[in-house]
Order: structure tokens, then C-alpha cells, then sequence
């Protein structure tokens, strides 16, 4: 439940994003929906060339404060993440061009000793949406109308609420990667393009990742962490990126590393440029422009003839405003993705309650590249803990090592919650993960076998309970073996710029009268307490997807009623949710309807049938599952991809002709 | 990689049928300057068996030492190392006579050594790129299913 008031604050932003002038806060005393934009129509104005008219809605509910993009030009940012409606939690940032408006839903305490002058009244709103002269009702309610409240719909009905109805047989809901792959599986194994839609709110289906690359520090030109054989571009797999690169960095390096590795040479990963590079031009060769829909998913129902229908909001070039479109499917796909970052409960506490000093803390997946160039402006002291010792913690690390080219002075202070020896690795029958330098190694972020070996096996067989003891025992955090990461860390400590701190962070508090600083206290493994003063703390502990804040995901699972799975812990204890419930050929069963089926990929489907769900190769397999699974059951006329049909396919990619 | 048992065997078949016979055919009739007389060809296809053979008798080792491996997977160089070990011990028990069906007169040191090297050359490396991924090109579940075929 939702207490009233709620409250965001509101900031100007710089060119270089950081906040600049003081804070004013929005009051919101009751629930209703509220626009944000530069039109005198908003209820909120903010100004700005790159703010739309109507740049987004703030939805409160009595049980959910959500925020909604309303088709803006320059788009609508959580976290660093564009978003096109996402429920919201304490300390979320909304970015658009400009401004930044953080959900914080109690009022902070006035800040004694702050350099920042007394904060300007806040702009109090309420407004009540129902009753007359509210405005005309949003896509939202309408379609609440349309549906109803029974979990089937007639054809007739949705026909009859006079919005656009199209009829295909395959959609896929999502438009990001996992969407690009399954798709690229039915269009490899013969459906045409004409028969397929998907639903995005992005034209480029790898921009998301992209940006979560781009936030990670993980530019173009850098490596990803993915085989040379995870082509998403590619169902075969054949010929991998390392054979791609063979001509640009000579051709021994290549061929070698992949010979070679894991023992003889580092693991061969392949840039993320090249990556986006291959999926454009296998999204013009499948026709990825002539099937996609821009818009948001807003919710699906079993039609009465054993089909979907889904709705959705229309963006971007000749949406037609408010209306709301169907398209009517007889198998639907959801890859939605990570409905929105959620961090972990300190730093979230932190974030809501010191707003004011937001621009000291970051979450390595959200955009924080202003504290990079903060500490390259200067070449006094800064101090930066990084907070995590997985991959993001590697790449965050080379970076500031980076940045310490242009400010001599930079410190690095390394939190990691306890020493790990090099016998510490984890176990997993006769087999131990290596150690070093107090991170476990592992090429990727499973055991390889995960993908299709032994382990695969095991874990797709294994109990509900069991799988989540193999998932606790193989994942968790680790990072890859890379001589660079290695040497900055032994390097670093021998010069003295770059230090671990162990134990866990118990205390991170504003300091007094020194609003360019945070304290963090950390209590040691020992029961000592060591405190730092620290100009940024850079969080690299990772995501938590929630699929529940992802309202056309919320709204399925109430409908239907839909299992999710669930985390244990080592000792086989359920925990809490985690994703959707599916087959081993990743169908939602409970949506099952007569010839209709729906199925799922990527981080939505985490603690199912298989470990590696959001990776690309995991998407392969979900997709192939998936795809496969309509050739078993002799559904909707997909034809098997036979040896030699795939051998027919693969020629054509090769050749890069229309499949 | 990462192979199961079954997928060892499996693709290990596969290969000996579809690459292994027939490329030993023409080299065998390479050999004997491309006249067909059994009594001439026979010993490359007893040879190549042998080696087949070898390897199926290595491969649950081979199992055993991939789960020592965390990711327990089989790294292509050790595949790589491993198949000349295999051809070694082929040939080492072979030229001592201890293998029945091979004359050990046919792999004494000379030219005879260097025919046995060269068929296994020209047997060994088409097997060893066709792992490296064409083999999905016709069987695109292989590489999900631990390299056994069929449906996953």
C-alpha cells in the first residue's frame, strides 16, 4: 500500500547530467494520474528543447506509484534505463532531457550544515481523476473496459471497441533481443514474414542491452562477456565471431584463442560493436522493419477461438495519439526483459532517504558517467569504493584505473564483503571454481556446461527444490580470467592506489557540513568497524528483476493465476518469488488455449527449466525449445528444420539472401 | 564442447561414417595409384577402426576428467592433443603386433610409418574443423544436446 502523500523531487539538470540548483519538491496528497511536460496542459511544467509536450505520466494508485512514458521524443529514463511504463520504488530516478525526478515517498529531513540554500516550497498537486470533469480516460482504463473482467474474450468484442484489430499467426512481445532470436528461429526455419509481428517499444532490438552495456562501462569497442559461437544473429552458431575478427586482427591471434582457450589462452569474447553491428544486418535480411509494431504492450487475453490477443499502445512515427491497437495471434511469445532495476535494500534506503546526495552513489547499471568525468576535471584526492567483485566490478575498476591517467590522485577502495582464499571456490561434486586475487573465475557467468553439456541435463531433470540448490551453487558471483583486470589489481596495490576492504557495508550516512561525501562504515569479517570517507560509491552488486513491476506482466499473472518460480537457499529453504513458470520447452502452461500457446525467454523465465536463461545463447535454446516444441506438436504448420533444410538455411545466411 | 558420454559416441560414430570411410576410400586408392584391389586397400580401413576403437575405449575417461573441470567442458586443443594420443597408441600397438587384425610388418619405421601418419593426417583434420561448428550447420540441437543428435 501506497501512503499519501507521496513525493518526488524534482531537479534541473546539468549538460553533463549532474543536478545543478536546488531541490523543489512535488507534493502528490492524493492518487490520480498526472502529466509531466512542457505544455501549459501538463499538470507539471517543466521546460526544455528536448522535453516533449506531454512527456510522461506519473500513475498513483492506492497499491502502485508507476511512471509512463507518453510517447516522447527524447524518451523517458529509470534508473538510467529507458523505460515505457514501469512501476516504481523508493529512490528511482526518472530522467528525462534536463530534469530528474526522484520518487521519494516520505518527505527527506531537512538537511542542517548543507551548502545547498533553504529549498523552495514544494509544488503541491492533487487532483481526482473520477467524477466530472476529469479528462478523457487514457488507453489504460479503456482497455480495462474492453477486456473485462473474464479471462476469455470474443474476437467480436474487441472488433466492436472500433480500435485496430490485425491478425497474424506468431508475436512476439518485447521487441528486444529475446524477440530478435525467436524470431530469427521461425524465419530460419521457413515461416514467412508476413506471418510474424512483434511488439517493442525500441526501433533497434539490441538498444537496450546496449545501454546496459554502454552503463556497465562497457563501450562498443569493448569486450562482451559471450562465446565466439553465441551468435544471436546466427541460429547455427557457424561461423563463430572469433572467424569474423580473423581478418581484422591477423589471423594466428584468432584462431588461436579459440583453439586455445580456456587453458592454452584467455577466453575469446567478441566486441559488443561487432555484435550490433551482425544483428542489423541479420534484422535486414529477416525482415525485422516489416514485422515490428512500436509500442507498449498493455495486456493479453485468451480469445474464445483459441487464440491471444494482445493490446497495445502505439509509438513513435504515426502512432495516432491515445488509440489503442489488437493484434490477434495464435502463438504469443513474451521476452520482456527487466522490467526496471531494483537495488539492493541499503543503497535503495540511502537513495530515498539522502536524494540530496544521490549524485555520490550510483548503481553500476545505471547511467553514473558524470563521476567519471568529475574525477578526471580535478587531480585533488577523490576516493571511489567500489562495491562487488563480479564482472561489472572488473569493468567499473578498469575504468577508474582509466580515469587515474587523467587524476593522478584517484583512490580506489575495493568493498568485498569477505577474503576468499584460493581454496575457497565453489564446489560442485569433484569439481572446485578457481580463485584469484579474491574473486572466483569462470569464463562466463555459468559453467559452460550449463548451455548444453552435462549440467544441462542434470538441471532440467532435477526437482523444483534441487534446481534451486544448483542454481545457488553455480551461479553467484564471479568474474573472467583477463590479464588486464589482473595486473590493474596487482599493480594498484603495490603503488598503493588500490586497496580491498573486506567486510560487509553496515552504515552509509551524508556527512555533516561535507555535502561531496559519503560515510561508509564497514564492519569486517573480524567485528572490527572501518570507516571511509568516500566522494562516490559505485554499487556493482547487480539487478533484481521483479517481474510484478512490469504492469502487462503484473496483470497476467493476476488473471490467469500463473506460477512463478522460486529462490532457495543452499540448504534448500524457498525464498521469494522469482520468474514466470514454464515447461521445459519454456511454454506458460497455464495460458495454454486449445491450439493457442504461449511461451517465454530471458530473464522473465529465471529459475526454470535451464540456468543460463539470460545470456544469448540461453535465448537460442529457449527459442529453439520453443520453436521446436510447435514442430512436435504439429501446430500452426511449422515445418521441422531437418539436416538438410538447415544446411539450405544456413546457405542463404551465408549468401545473405531472405530466408 | 561439452559432451556427454552418449554425445561422445554418438558424434564420434557420425564422423568415423561420414568423414573416417570414406576419406580413408581415397586415400587408400590414392595409395595404390587408383586401382582397386582389396588386398592392398584392406589394411587403411583395419587401421582406421582400430584407431575408432581406441577412442571409444578412451572416451569414459575422457568423461571423468571433464567433471574435474569446473565448467566441464572439453577445450578443442585437448580434443585436438587427445586424437594424436589416440592415433599414438594405435600405432604403438600396431607396429609391437598387438593388435590382431593388423600386420605389425605395415607400420615399421620407414615409408611404411609415414603412410600410416599421413592417412591419419588427412582423416584427423576434416573430423577436427567439423567439430568446430559445421557440424551444427546440419544438426543445429547438437551443440545444446552434449553432441548426441536429435530432438532436445
Amino acid at each position: 500500500m501506497i501512503s499519501f502523500p507521496v513525493y518526488f523531487r524534482v531537479r534541473q539538470l546539468g549538460p553533463d547530467g549532474t543536478p545543478t540548483g536546488p531541490a523543489r519538491t512535488l507534493k502528490c496528497d492524493d492518487p490520480g494520474t498526472f502529466t509531466v511536460g512542457k505544455s501549459d496542459d501538463a499538470d507539471v511544467q517543466l521546460d526544455g528543447a528536448a522535453v516533449s509536450r506531454i512527456h510522461l505520466s506519473l500513475v498513483l494508485a492506492a497499491r502502485s506509484v508507476a511512471v509512463r512514458d507518453e510517447e516522447s521524443t527524447n524518451g523517458t529514463f529509470v534508473n538510467g534505463n529507458r523505460v515505457a511504463e514501469v512501476a516504481l520504488e523508493a529512490g528511482d530516478r526518472i530522467t528525462i532531457p534536463g530534469w530528474e525526478l526522484e520518487f521519494a515517498p516520505v518527505e527527506a529531513e531537512a538537511q542542517p550544515g548543507t551548502a545547498a540554500p533553504q529549498a523552495p516550497p514544494a509544488i503541491v498537486l492533487s487532483r481526482i481523476v473520477e467524477g466530472a470533469g476529469a479528462p478523457p480516460p487514457g488507453p489504460v482504463s479503456q482497455l480495462a473496459a474492453i477486456f473485462g473482467s473474464a479471462p476469455e474474450i470474443g474476437l467480436e468484442t474487441i472488433r466492436a471497441s472500433g480500435h485496430p484489430v490485425e491478425e497474424v499467426r506468431f508475436l512476439s512481445v518485447g521487441g528486444g533481443l529475446g524477440s530478435f532470436v525467436w524470431i530469427d528461429h521461425l524465419r530460419c526455419y521457413g515461416i514467412p514474414a508476413g506471418q510474424v509481428a512483434t511488439i517493442g517499444t525500441e526501433t533497434v532490438p539490441y538498444r537496450t542491452y546496449q545501454r546496459y552495456c554502454k552503463n556497465s562501462q562497457i563501450p562498443d569497442h569493448e569486450r562482451l562477456r559471450s562465446n565466439s559461437l553465441s551468435r544471436p544473429d546466427n541460429i547455427w552458431g557457424f561461423p563463430g565471431y572469433a572467424m569474423r575478427e580473423v581478418g581484422k586482427r591477423g589471423f594466428f591471434k584468432g584462431i588461436f584463442q579459440v583453439f586455445g582457450e580456456p587453458t592454452l589462452a584467455e577466453s575469446y569474447t567478441p566486441r559488443a560493436g561487432d555484435v550490433f553491428e551482425s544483428l542489423d544486418v541479420e534484422a535486414r535480411r529477416i525482415g525485422w522493419q516489416q514485422m515490428f509494431r512500436q509500442g507498449q504492450a498493455r495486456g493479453l487475453r485468451k480469445t474464445t477461438d483459441g487464440r491471444y490477443v494482445v493490446a497495445y499502445q502505439p509509438r513513435g512515427e504515426g502512432a495516432g495519439g491515445d488509440r489503442l491497437r489488437f493484434i490477434v495471434a495464435d502463438v504469443v511469445h513474451l521476452s520482456t526483459g527487466y522490467p526496471a532495476t531494483r537495488f539492493v535494500d541499503d543503497f535503495q534506503n540511502f537513495v530515498a532517504q539522502h536524494p540530496e546526495r544521490r549524485g555520490l552513489v550510483a548503481n553500476a547499471y545505471e547511467e553514473h558517467d558524470a563521476m567519471y568525468a568529475a574525477i578526471e576535471q580535478t587531480r585533488d584526492p577523490v576516493y571511489v569504493v567500489v562495491r562487488g567483485r563480479g564482472i561489472v566490478a572488473s569493468r567499473v575498476i578498469q575504468r577508474l584505473s582509466e580515469a587515474r591517467k587523467k587524476n593522478p590522485n584517484l583512490q580506489i577502495l575495493h568493498s568485498i564483503r569477505s577474503r576468499l582464499g584460493p581454496r575457497d571456490g565453489a564446489v560442485y561434486k569433484r569439481a572446485k571454481r578457481l580463485v584469484r586475487n579474491n574473486v572466483e573465475i569462470q569464463p562466463f557467468n555459468w559453467p559452460k556446461s550449463c548451455w548444453g553439456g552435462d549440467l544441462r541435463f542434470e538441471y532440467e531433470r532435477a526437482s523444483e527444490e534441487r534446481r534451486g540448490v544448483i542454481l545457488n551453487t553455480l551461479g553467484g558471483t564471479s568474474t573472467a580470467e583477463r590479464s588486464d583486470w589482473v595486473e590493474i589489481a596487482e599493480r594498484g596495490a603495490e603503488e598503493g592506489w588500490y586497496r580491498v576492504v573486506y567486510g560487509s557495508i553496515s552504515e552509509l550516512d551524508p556527512i555533516e557540513g561535507q555535502a561531496d561525501r559519503v560515510r561508509i562504515l564497514i564492519r569486517t569479517p573480524e567485528g572490527h568497524n572501518e570507516e571511509l570517507f568516500a566522494h562516490f560509491l559505485i554499487d556493482c552488486t547487480g539487478l533484481i528483476a521483479d517481474i510484478r513491476r512490469s504492469p502487462f506482466l503484473a496483470d497476467l499473472l493476476d488473471t490467469y493465476n500463473l506460477p512463478r518460480n522460486h529462490a532457495w537457499s543452499k540448504q534448500g529453504e524457498k525464498r521469494g518469488p522469482t520468474g514466470l513458470k514454464v515447461s521445459n520447452d519454456f511454454e506458460i502452461e497455464g495460458l495454454r488455449n486449445n491450439r493457442g500457446r504461449v511461451y517465454a525467454a530471458g530473464t522473465i523465465t529465471t529459475g526454470g527449466p535451464y540456468l543460463a536463461v539470460d545470456s544469448f545463447l540461453g535465448l537460442q535454446y529457449s527459442a529453439l525449445r520453443s520453436v521446436d516444441h510447435l514442430v512436435t506438436e504439429r501446430l500452426h504448420a511449422v515445418p521441422d528444420l531437418t539436416p538438410f533444410r538447415s544446411l539450405g538455411g544456413w546457405l542463404k545466411w551465408m549468401g545473405g539472401s531472405t530466408p | 564442447m561439452t559432451p556427454t558420454l552418449a554425445g561422445r559416441i554418438q558424434t564420434r560414430i557420425l564422423l568415423f561414417i561420414v568423414l573416417g570411410l570414406p576419406i580413408t576410400l581415397i586415400y587408400a586408392l590414392a595409395v595404390n595409384d587408383f586401382i582397386w584391389f582389396w588386398p592392398r586397400m584392406e589394411v587403411f580401413f583395419r587401421f582406421i577402426a582400430t584407431v575408432f576403437l581406441i577412442g571409444l575405449i578412451l572416451d569414459p575417461v575422457y568423461i571423468f576428467l571433464q567433471t574435474l573441470r569446473w565448467d566441464r567442458d572439453w577445450p578443442f586443443a585437448y580434443q585436438f592433443f587427445f586424437s594424436i594420443v589416440e592415433f599414438g597408441i594405435a600405432l604403438a600397438l600396431a607396429a609391437n603386433g598387438l593388435i590382431p587384425w593388423l600386420d605389425s610388418f605395415d607400420f615399421d619405421d620407414g615409408p611404411e610409418i609415414w603412410t600410416a601418419i599421413w592417412h591419419f593426417t588427412v582423416v584427423f583434420i576434416p573430423m577436427f574443423l567439423a567439430l568446430l561448428g559445421p557440424l551444427s550447420v546440419f544438426f543445429i540441437r547438437w551443440r545444446f544436446k552434449a553432441a548426441q543428435f536429435g530432438k532436445i
